[in-house]
């Protein structure tokens, strides 16, 4: 679910230096946050996994001056909840809080070989911020995008993804690719839906009736960005614990994401 | 002068034997000699006192020894001391005069080409010297010996000089003669590696002493050599290459020159050099890339510098296998990491190895990848033989030790030590001493001692840094020249962790350490050998950093893994390995094939039956049957002979029953016209040791006036006794009065006459 973030962007950044260390600390976004949570007691722990949020420039009428909002939506909760989900069903380390990766960070971001954005259907890449988000994936990083639906969103959020790749397509996933079959066979997937379901009663938000499950490749035939349309998996991570949720599609979500992690750890 | 003295030659003394040719006892000399000198002592003590005041004391005592030295001369005289000493019987005798015709006789380093020397030398004299005493058979040796009338027929065309192959020959020949003694003259430019102990016997065995004449300069005024080119004889595809350069030069102190690496005339590598001064030998290093699969003859060389007088030395070829197999790794990871998603993506650049993987996602689940079929590792990390060995290296990422059955770990230990694969444990926090490897039995395998303590693994900051064996190793060149390749390592972004690993073992070799802040410097990348294999430690899971802190364009992660890669799986053998020593035959033919051929289980199969089939220009095609070493289980040799220049194919196949054939290929190429133009200086070293072991001398060509007589004196052959007395030697005579003259001048001297 998306809530608003009215103040500009307080940076603050978590203790310790963050030049020269093996791991850059965490960093929270209190006044951004979308749906806070408890900050772990391990939150902190050096891992191998750190689930990282991308931080992008979005379109949000009038905040646009404000330039951020919608890369925070569903944050921390859903992060964290998932995460709890990573470290129970795998044997991915994972940290249990998420690390925000600002675009506007110089070289953070590759740091952070794994990224997630969500409602990239607001996003608003400059050809600055699309430079560097190709250059992240060719060397190795992987992208998963979340929670936009229907065909405005879609033409936004492909019209970033083409100052990224010009000469790339976004290609539907077919059901024998290996990222649907890293940990769990996910050959039968269904539309998840955010939780707008509780009110409305329908799965799909503005036009977005079907679930689009997409991705563009390498030249090696590798994912470098999968892309979840018309779907809210985020929503169904932080609404996992909540009785009113339907457990099938926190379960598709958590699946789902868990196998394409592992495809990042792998691919 | 020392004829005149002792009026006999010198040989006389050294071959004869000493004798007394008097009747009385030979102990009754010194017994004499002793009690004259005693009486005469005795006499000088008692008129001691009435001696005059100057000769006493000592001076007394020069005296007595001077005149007991007289008296000592004159009895030796009374008892005929001569020598007796075997002769070679006038013209009874034959003396074989073998002449070096090889094409390294035309070099005219003294003035003139030594062939001349030798026909000079000839003609001038000591063929008529020789022939009034001996018969005289004259030969030319090159690759093979030949009988000649007369010097003219010297060419100096041989392509190559065999003289122990050569003196055998000419003893063979002559078995049914008296021979009395070999005249080898020659430059002792032996391509064969010098004369082998079993002819040296023989000779010895018949008494001939072979005199040597050594012709031309031992060291040449102004040249470079290439004395030898060292690179693997198999390689993978694409793989870098490494040739060890050995040259050698006179007259170019501290000179440029280029080195190369071509294969046809396409250059692969280039590097400038230094060369060093005086007559030390220099080794320099050049990196290439090995191509696409097929038998390739690289050629080193070094381009010539001005004034050069042998130009031909300058270059050598060498043959590599380069093997169109495609090595495959186990890759066994027990958690996701990213290292583990780096190094397969270094991996799927890489055409020359194939890496399968095997990541275990959950407790209970293994995610495997590349794996030929459904089939293979379907049932986790392989618990067979049949299973493990069809891989030539395993890597081991965050692994605990508890994974692997008691069976599986002497599996490894065996895929290692028997069946000579290679294996990688990478740092991570399940690996090495956080997984409990540390005083297991299979710490034997690892190339460091492991600390016993936890929590060795940590999530901090590691940067690189070459050891000076790091320089030198192909694994780690990311940078052609060494000391580049050392800052680009030192410039390479930070791991993300490290491990402690402890202390290298013995025979192991850092190739490079890790810089981490509080903690110094720890070893980061350690191999060594193991049995038939080898094993390594790549003691952090950070390096994936590499990529993703480098710019897009930079391949040093990538280039450092498949080299790291390509040494795992380069060195591992299949059950069937051909090779030969010499892959390329300068002007010889004579080539030796071996095969070590293995069963299943990688033990020796010494029951095997082991062909070569052979096949060389020209459409040559010949099937050698390999004989089995009986000292050593499963190894085969065979000789063969290749009569013509080219390239030769030769497939080994072994077969044992109705089990499935095993085949494995080496090349070998001959060369001629080339090995006279190495070592061409005058090797006085072997033709020295070649006549001292035989009874022989070596002479200079201008010192030859004498040779005739010593070969006289020969015990070789139709000889007689004779005996030379030496009672009239001037030097006797002259040494008596020597004696009396020193008493008259002392005496003289004390005022005392």
């Amino acid at each position: 679910m998306r809530r608003t973030a009215l103040l500009p962007v307080l940076l603050v950044v978590a203790s310790g230096v963050t030049l020269v260390l093996a791991q850059r600390p965490f960093r929270q976004f209190m006044e951004e946050e979308d749906n806070p949570a408890a900050f772990p007691a391990d939150g902190n722990e050096k891992t191998e996994f750190v689930f990282g949020r991308l931080r992008y420039r979005s379109w949000r009428g009038s905040r646009y001056m404000a330039g951020y909002g919608s890369w925070s939506t569903d944050y921390p909760k859903a992060d964290r909840q998932f995460l709890q989900g990573v470290r129970r069903l795998t044997r991915i380390q994972a940290r249990s809080s998420e690390q925000v990766v600002g675009m506007d960070d110089p070289d953070d971001i590759y740091n952070w070989p794994w990224l997630y954005a969500v409602e990239v259907g607001r996003w608003d890449l400059s050809d600055k911020d699309a430079a560097k988000l190709r250059d992240y994936l060719l060397r190795g990083g992987f992208l998963m995008v979340d929670d936009f639906h229907g065909t405005l969103e879609w033409s936004i959020f492909a019209e970033g993804m083409q100052k990224v790749f010009p000469d790339r397509p976004i290609v539907e996933l077919e059901n024998k690719d290996q990222i649907f079959h890293t940990l769990y066979d996910l050959d039968e997937r269904f539309q998840v839906p955010g939780i707008q379901y509780w009110y409305s009663g329908s799965i799909y938000e503005r036009d977005g009736v079907e679930a689009r499950w997409r991705g563009i490749y390498d030249d090696h035939g590798r994912i470098m960005v999968a892309i979840c349309h018309n779907m809210d998996l985020g929503d169904a991570w932080e609404w996992a614990d909540h009785p009113r949720y339907p457990e099938h599609y926190a379960s598709l979500a958590y699946r789902v994401a868990i196998n394409y992690i592992i495809y990042s750890m792998s691919h | 002068m020392f004829e005149l003295l002792f009026n006999h030659p010198r040989v006389v003394f050294s071959k004869g034997e000493f004798v007394l040719l008097g009747g009385w006892a030979p102990w009754l000399l010194p017994a004499t000699m002793a009690i004259l000198a005693g009486a005469l002592g005795f006499i000088l003590w008692r008129r001691r006192t009435r001696a005059e005041a100057r000769i006493r004391g000592w001076r007394l005592a020069g005296i007595w020894g001077l005149e007991s030295a007289l008296i000592a001369l004159l009895l030796a005289l009374l008892w005929q001391p001569a020598v007796r000493v075997s002769a070679l019987k006038p013209q009874q005798n034959v003396v074989a005069v073998v002449v070096d015709d090889s094409a390294s006789m035309t070099i005219a380093d003294e003035g003139r080409p030594r062939r001349d020397t030798a026909r000079a030398l000839l003609e001038k004299g000591m063929l008529d010297a020789l022939r009034r005493k001996f018969q005289v058979r004259l030969y030319r040796m090159s690759d093979k010996l030949e009988r000649i009338e007369n010097p003219d027929q010297l060419t100096a065309a041989g392509t190559s000089t065999r003289i122990g192959d050569s003196l055998k020959q000419a003893v063979a020949e002559s078995a049914s003669l008296p021979i009395g003694a070999i005249v080898l003259i020659s430059d002792g430019a032996d391509n064969s590696g010098g004369v082998d102990p079993e002819t040296i016997s023989e000779i010895r065995s018949r008494r001939i002493p072979v005199h040597t004449i050594g012709l031309g300069k031992e060291r040449p005024g102004r040249d470079i050599e290439i004395t030898d080119a060292v690179m693997s004889a198999k390689a993978l595809p694409d793989s870098r290459l490494r040739a060890q350069v050995t040259l050698t030069q006179r007259g170019y102190d501290k000179q440029k020159a280029r080195l190369n690496v071509r294969e046809g005339n396409r250059i692969l590598a280039s590097r400038e050099i230094t060369l060093q001064g005086g007559d030390t030998q220099q080794t320099e290093s050049l990196l290439f890339n090995a191509g696409v699969a097929g038998a390739k003859l690289f050629r080193v060389s070094v381009e010539p510098l001005q004034a050069e007088e042998n130009q031909l030395n300058n270059a050598v070829s060498r043959m590599v296998q380069v093997t169109g197999s495609k090595p495959r790794i186990l890759y066994l990871e027990g958690e996701p990491r990213w290292e583990f998603k780096f190094i397969r993506r270094a991996a799927q650049e890489d055409r020359t190895v194939k890496l399968v993987t095997m990541m275990r996602t959950t407790q209970n689940k293994i995610y495997r990848q590349d794996v030929e079929n459904a089939k293979e590792l379907e049932q986790g990390f392989p618990a067979s033989v049949d299973e493990l060995f069809r891989y030539q290296a395993v890597i081991l990422g965050s692994v605990e030790l508890g994974y692997f059955t008691p069976a599986q770990q002497e599996l490894l230990r065996n895929f290692v030590d028997r069946r000579g694969g290679g294996l990688l444990w990478l740092g991570a926090r399940a690996a090495l001493s956080d997984g409990g490897w540390a005083g297991s039995t299979m710490s034997e395998l690892m190339p460091t001692i492991l600390p016993t303590a936890k929590n060795t693994f940590q999530r901090e900051a590691a940067t690189a840094e070459l050891t000076p064996a790091g320089r030198e190793s192909l694994i780690c060149r990311l940078v052609e020249d060494p000391e580049q390749n050392a800052a680009r390592w030192r410039k390479l972004p930070y791991m993300g962790s490290y491990q402690d690993v402890g202390s290298p073992k013995p025979g192991a070799v850092v190739l490079a350490d890790m810089l981490v802040q509080n903690r110094g410097r720890l070893p980061l990348l350690i191999t060594q050998n193991y049995g038939r294999g080898r094993t390594a430690i790549f003691a952090t899971g950070g390096s994936w950093r590499w990529q993703m802190l480098q710019e897009l364009k930079d391949q040093t992660h990538e280039m450092f893994w498949q080299q790291l890669l390509r040494w795992l799986v380069a060195e591992t053998p299949g059950r069937i390995v051909a090779s030969t020593p010499r892959p390329v035959l300068s002007d010889e033919g004579r080539v030796v094939l071996h095969a070590e051929v293995r069963d299943p289980n990688y033990l020796p199969m010494a029951d095997a039956r082991v062909e070569a089939r052979i096949m060389g220009p020209a459409g040559i095609a010949a099937t050698v049957e390999m004989d089995p070493d009986t000292n050593n289980p499963g190894s085969f040799t065979a000789t063969w002979t290749a009569e013509k220049p080219g390239s030769y194919i030769a497939e080994i196949q072994a077969r044992r029953g109705e089990e499935e054939p095993m085949r494995d290929v080496v090349t070998f190429q001959r060369e001629d016209g080339v090995a006279e133009h190495f070592g061409t200086g005058l090797n006085r070293d072997l033709l020295a040791k070649l006549s001292e072991q035989t009874g022989g001398r070596y002479w200079r060509a201008a010192d030859t006036g004498k040779l005739p007589e010593e070969i006289s004196y020969s015990e070789a052959g139709i000889t007689i006794r004779e005996t030379k007395e030496l009672w009239n030697m001037p030097v006797v005579f002259l040494l008596a009065l020597a004696l009396r003259s020193s008493e008259w001048l002392l005496r003289r001297k004390w005022g005392a006459v």
